[in-house]
This record gives C-alpha cells, sequence and structure tokens, in this order.
C-alpha cells in the first residue's frame, strides 16, 4: 500500500473576483522506502502541494480531492487533533528557507531538544531527563554531518552557515523518527561539495531505515542522482510521471524534454558557447492561465487540439498528459486526434498498439517484460 | 587578442573588531592577479565565503582595495576614479529582484543610470533606452512597467539592460543565474551568449553552477579564502585540477553527472 496517495488534487484559490486553480487535478504516489522526486519551476505548485499534505492551506481556499490519504486513512476528513499526531510523527517536512523557519530567537540545541517527542525520554527519573534528552541531540547531529555539535548548539540560527543550517533542519525533521520526509528544495543554492553531502545523507537515510523522501526541487542534477520515481508539474498540472530511469531516457511530455535539455551538464556533445534549447516565454502567473493544456502557449509541438485539458493516461507506471507525446510517432498522435475528434476516452484509446511501441522503448532498459 | 581587463596585486584587507578586548577578525582578498580579454569570459568558482562577491565588488569599486592596479583597456583606473569605472565595469547582482526599485518604473530605473553617468538629452535617453530594452529581449512598452508587472526572466533581463546601457566594456555577474528557473535560465545564458558576440564584452561570471561554468567560460579562477588557488583555461581546470579544494568541488559536481549517466544506462 502506498504510504502517501494523492489523486486529483484540486486548490482553489480566490483572486479578485474571480477562481483560479492554483493546483488542477495533480496526482501524486509516494510508496515504502521510496524516493520520489517532485519537480517543477517557481510558481508550478510544488510548495503548495506540501502546504497541501501537512494541512497549512488557509480555510478560505477551497481544496478538493479525490484521495489525500497517509496510509489509507483519509487526510481531509480527518480530525484536526488526528491529523497532528500524525504530522508530528510519521510526516517530517524540511522547509525551504532553512535560516528563517527556525526560531531566531532560540539557540540552536533548545529548538532541537524541544522537538524530541516526550515518549523518547521516559527512562530514569526527571532529573535524568535533560541529559537524555541532550545525548539524543548530539546523535542525530552527528548522524547529519554536523561533526562540532557543542558549536552548533549553543549558537543562533543567524550565526552559522546557511548549508549547516540546512543539515540541522534536517536532523530537526528526523528526531521523531518519521515515515517520510518532506524535504522542499533543500539543495537551493548549495554548493556542488555540501550539496553532494546532503544527497549523500538523505540517500544513506532511504537506504538504512527506509525513510520514505518526497524530494522537492528543480535541480535535475540532484534528481536524477538520487531518486528513485518522478513527478514534473507544470503550473499545477502534473505533465509527467514515472521512474526516474524512464523520463530521462524517453521523456513524453514537451516540457519534461525542455527541461532536461535545459542543464549543459547532461548533454555530451554540446560545443562550448553554443546556444542551448530552451522553451521560449516563461511561466504563466496565476491570474493569466491558459485554457486547456497550460503549456500551450510554450510548446513547440501545440496544436488547436491543445486547447482542450488532455487526459492523463498511463502505460506501464508511466503516465503522461499531453496530446502529441514526444518519441510516438506513429501511435500516440494518432490516438490523440481521434481522441478529440470522436470525444472519446484517451483511455481506451491508449489501447494495444501504442502500449506495444512503449514496451519495445523500454525492453532494453528493464528487459523483457514479465 | 587584446587583454580588456588586467588587475595587478589587488589586495582588500577586511576588519571587524567586535568588543574591547579581542584581537580584530580579519579578512584579506588577496593578492589578486588576472586578466580577461576582449569577448572572453571568465568564471570565478570557489567555496562561499572564499571572497567572490568582495572580489566582484571590489572590481566595480563598490569597496575599496587597499593595495593594487586595476587597467582597463590600456588604462590604469586610478582607485577614486568613479566616473570611468562606473561607466566601463559594470555589475549584475546576484538578486536582480531586490536590486530593483519597486516604486518607480523601468524606464525611470535605467533612465536614472543615463542622467548620473552621461550628457545625453532627454530625447536621445529615451532612445538609447528603447534601443537597450529591444537587445535584451523586452518590449519598448516594458518602459511604462513597475518591477512587480515582471517575471523572474524579465526582471533579470532589466538588470542586464541596467548593465548594458552604458556601453560598458567588462561586465561582472554575480551569480546572475541562480534565482532563475532552468527554462528561464537557458534563455538568459543564451542571450548573454549573443550579446557578448554582438558586443565584444568582457565578462566575469561568479557561480556555484559548474555546468553552465563549464558551457560559458573560456577560463576559470578558483578561490579559496580570499586568494586565488588555482586558475587556467576552462577545459584544462576541470580536466587536471591541481588543487585539493579544485578536485573536490569538481569531483563532487561530475560524480551527480555520472551517476545521472549510470540511469540512462
Amino acid at each position: 500500500m502506498p504510504l502517501l496517495d494523492i489523486k486529483n488534487l484540486t486548490l482553489e484559490i480566490e483572486s479578485g473576483s474571480e477562481k483560479v486553480k492554483a493546483l488542477d487535478k495533480v496526482s501524486l504516489v509516494v510508496n515504502e522506502g521510496e524516493i520520489r522526486a517532485l519537480v517543477g519551476e517557481s510558481g508550478s505548485g510544488k510548495s503548495l502541494i506540501v502546504r497541501a499534505i501537512i494541512g497549512a492551506i488557509p480555510d478560505h481556499w477551497k481544496i478538493t480531492a479525490d484521495r489525500l490519504t497517509w496510509k489509507g486513512q483519509n487526510l481531509l476528513s480527518m480530525s484536526q487533533e488526528k491529523r497532528r499526531v500524525i504530522m508530528r510523527r510519521e510526516i517530517a517536512v524540511v522547509f525551504q528557507d532553512p535560516t528563517s523557519s527556525l526560531d531566531p530567537l532560540v539557540t540552536l540545541g533548545e529548538q532541537l531538544e524541544e522537538s524530541i517527542p516526550a515518549e523518547f525520554v521516559v527512562k530514569g527519573n526527571y532529573w535524568q531527563r535533560k541529559k537524555q534528552k541532550r545525548e539524543i541531540t548530539i546523535s542525530l547531529l552527528h548522524k547529519v554531518g554536523i561533526k562540532e555539535h557543542d558549536a552548533c548548539m549553543k549558537r543562533f540560527p543567524h550565526e552559522i552557515p546557511s548549508d549547516i543550517t540546512q543539515k540541522f533542519m534536517i536532523a530537526m525533521a528526523l528526531v521523531s523518527e518519521p515515515e517520510i520526509l518532506i524535504a522542499d528544495d533543500p539543495t537551493r543554492s548549495m554548493e556542488s561539495t555540501t550539496k553532494n553531502q546532503i544527497l549523500k545523507l538523505l540517500t544513506r537515510l532511504n537506504e538504512t531505515k527506509n525513510l520514505a523522501i518526497l524530494f522537492v526541487s528543480h535541480d535535475l542534477l540532484a534528481i536524477s542522482s538520487m531518486s528513485h520515481a518522478m513527478t514534473v508539474l507544470y503550473c499545477g498540472q502534473t505533465v509527467e510521471s514515472g521512474k526516474v530511469k524512464h523520463l530521462l531516457r524517453r521523456p513524453l511530455h514537451p516540457y519534461t524534454k525542455a527541461l532536461l535539455d535545459s542543464a549543459p551538464s547532461f548533454q555530451v556533445n554540446l560545443p562550448p558557447k553554443s546556444h542551448l534549447t530552451t522553451l521560449d516565454g516563461t511561466i504563466p502567473t496565476l491570474q493569466h492561465l491558459p485554457i486547456g493544456c497550460r503549456l500551450g502557449p510554450r510548446c513547440p509541438s501545440a496544436r488547436k487540439e491543445c486547447v482542450k485539458v488532455p487526459e492523463s493516461r498511463n502505460i506501464q507506471n508511466h503516465s503522461y498528459s499531453c496530446h502529441f507525446p514526444l518519441h510516438m510517432p506513429t501511435s500516440g498522435q494518432g490516438q490523440a486526434k481521434e481522441q478529440t475528434d470522436q470525444h472519446v476516452s484517451a483511455k481506451e484509446h491508449a489501447g494495444a498498439s501504442e502500449k506495444e511501441a512503449y514496451v519495445k522503448f523500454n525492453e532494453d532498459i528493464d528487459g523483457p517484460p514479465t | 587578442m587584446t587583454v580588456m581587463l588586467l588587475v595587478k596585486d589587488l589586495i582588500y584587507r577586511h576588519q571587524v573588531k567586535r568588543t574591547l578586548f579581542t584581537k580584530p577578525e580579519c579578512f584579506e582578498l588577496g593578492p589578486i592577479n588576472f586578466e580577461v580579454y576582449r569577448g572572453q569570459t571568465l568564471a570565478v568558482i570557489g567555496h562561499n565565503g572564499s571572497g567572490k562577491t568582495l572580489l566582484a565588488k571590489a572590481l566595480v569599486g563598490g569597496v575599496t582595495p587597499q593595495q593594487g592596479e586595476i587597467i582597463l583597456d590600456g588604462e590604469s583606473l586610478a582607485q577614486n576614479e568613479r566616473q570611468t569605472r562606473n561607466q566601463d565595469i559594470r555589475l549584475i547582482l546576484q538578486h536582480s529582484k531586490n536590486a530593483l526599485n519597486p516604486a518607480v518604473t523601468i524606464g525611470s530605473i535605467l533612465n536614472q543610470t543615463l542622467v548620473l553617468n552621461t550628457s545625453l538629452d532627454e530625447k536621445d535617453r529615451y532612445a538609447k533606452i528603447e534601443q537597450t530594452l529591444v537587445k535584451v529581449g523586452l518590449l519598448r512598452e516594458h518602459y511604462f512597467f513597475y518591477k512587480h508587472m515582471l517575471s523572474d526572466g524579465q526582471q533579470q533581463r532589466v538588470a542586464l539592460a541596467r548593465a548594458l546601457i552604458l556601453d560598458p566594456k567588462v561586465i561582472v555577474a554575480d551569480e546572475p543565474f541562480a534565482a532563475l528557473d532552468p527554462s528561464v535560465r537557458s534563455q538568459t545564458v543564451n542571450l548573454i551568449l549573443d550579446i557578448q558576440q554582438d558586443l565584444g564584452l568582457a565578462f566575469i561570471y561568479i557561480s556555484q553552477n559548474l555546468g553552465i561554468v563549464r558551457h560559458i567560460s573560456d577560463s576559470v579562477m578558483v578561490m579559496d579564502k580570499g586568494k586565488i588557488i588555482e586558475s587556467g583555461a576552462t577545459n584544462e581546470v576541470f580536466c587536471h585540477p591541481s588543487k585539493e579544494v579544485t578536485e573536490k568541488l569538481i569531483s563532487s559536481h561530475f560524480n551527480l553527472v555520472d551517476k545521472h549517466f549510470e540511469q540512462l544506462g
């Protein structure tokens, strides 16, 4: 059973007189022990999804979902108290900006000690508990790779460099031994050595403790080096989702391809100082969303069918929503055209031939399908 | 190839005295020696706190170095000569978002730069602004826009326009792409490459992103604790780093790249 299961999450925000769908039918599944990356540019609603999961959404925003479940329990219909217990013990979040999400008036050591759940310090008499807390804190700091624990614990958040604060935030998230860690852009503006350390730390936690991680970022280099699966988000719509291996090798959605092209390190035969391939324009603001497929105005292969929202199609756990997927010249586009002409559900049409083509593509990655 | 900017023995000391009896904390930048050729890009890489931004400030005159000489296009710049320096060496700041005045239009931000640095009359200034806006890929109408009406990428273009409007010879860019999203970042990289080719600018690019450094730079300079520890042609430094710090920095980047290609199989 998946740990976190989100299906068709829609978030409506009132802006002026009209309602805007900041998230439009987003689906996301995190399985046990899986590192799932959530990729998207700023303004695509990555952080909104994180906020929807942890329940930090203002009351006047309307949130609807077919499913928003944590281990089978519906998070939306749950009582506040119950949800808070889950948030406290089972889901941990590392927020975007570490220095500003810590209390500036309290030393780091105190903040970490305060976040230790009471049931972890029950041994011995009450006067021994302070010492126990301190021991837990120190071992945690060592675990995340902060060696000078004394210097760190006595300081205030603004006094230490941001990469150590980031590690500290991870330590704070791990204190309650959660089952899933939601890391919101943990490697933003870091130099490559520190970034590597943090990624290694997260990978190790995943391997040793079977910790599931939802890794929210737009750093494709980091994502492709550690994640198992990824979901690409554009403007509040999921455009593609599947195994990292498959997505990197054969992106089906033009946006995924554009993202991959934008990293010069990924291209082997790129002459220095040559132009990078890129999409025109920028991500639209919430007030000016295009109808239909939201990538429409920027998409190189957009046609008139794209004014309809493409349905999400699923082939072998690789789902995408595009009328004209890349790498499927014969089957995909023809199917899509029929779909729009006859208003038939795409799922029925994404049938035999398309699947065959896809399986053929991936045989060399996975071996023959069983 | 002509040398555009030559920096000789630049030294800047920064002292902070926190309390009466403790020894003052001292950060020393330099001595720094390097040269940049016309139409070439020099990238500066290094860990956080290695003095990269301080070097940028020292070049554009944000801080006054205690010692050293900056020779621009064959002429030595006196330390207090603000006029030439402001016009010929321009800085693009790390967060162009916060570096634009939200209360006035883009046009008047650019106009201000011209009023303070040139003797053009109003009509010429307007023409110059329009011309520069088009050059960086914006529209003439953006003259009347405010900062908040523009997207991140467009704001970055305005920052670039502000640097370009005085027809500089050298542009110093401190992490110009850090705050940008991948697709917009590629656009800006392309734009900068184009402009460099058209105008023959020398470009000093300070960054953490080694992928882009490798792509756009001709030579690389590695800084650590205020000193230059290694410099050379980009390929040379990336393939055969001689110092441990450089090697760590580069290998950790290529570790990630290798993992990516492993995924591809």
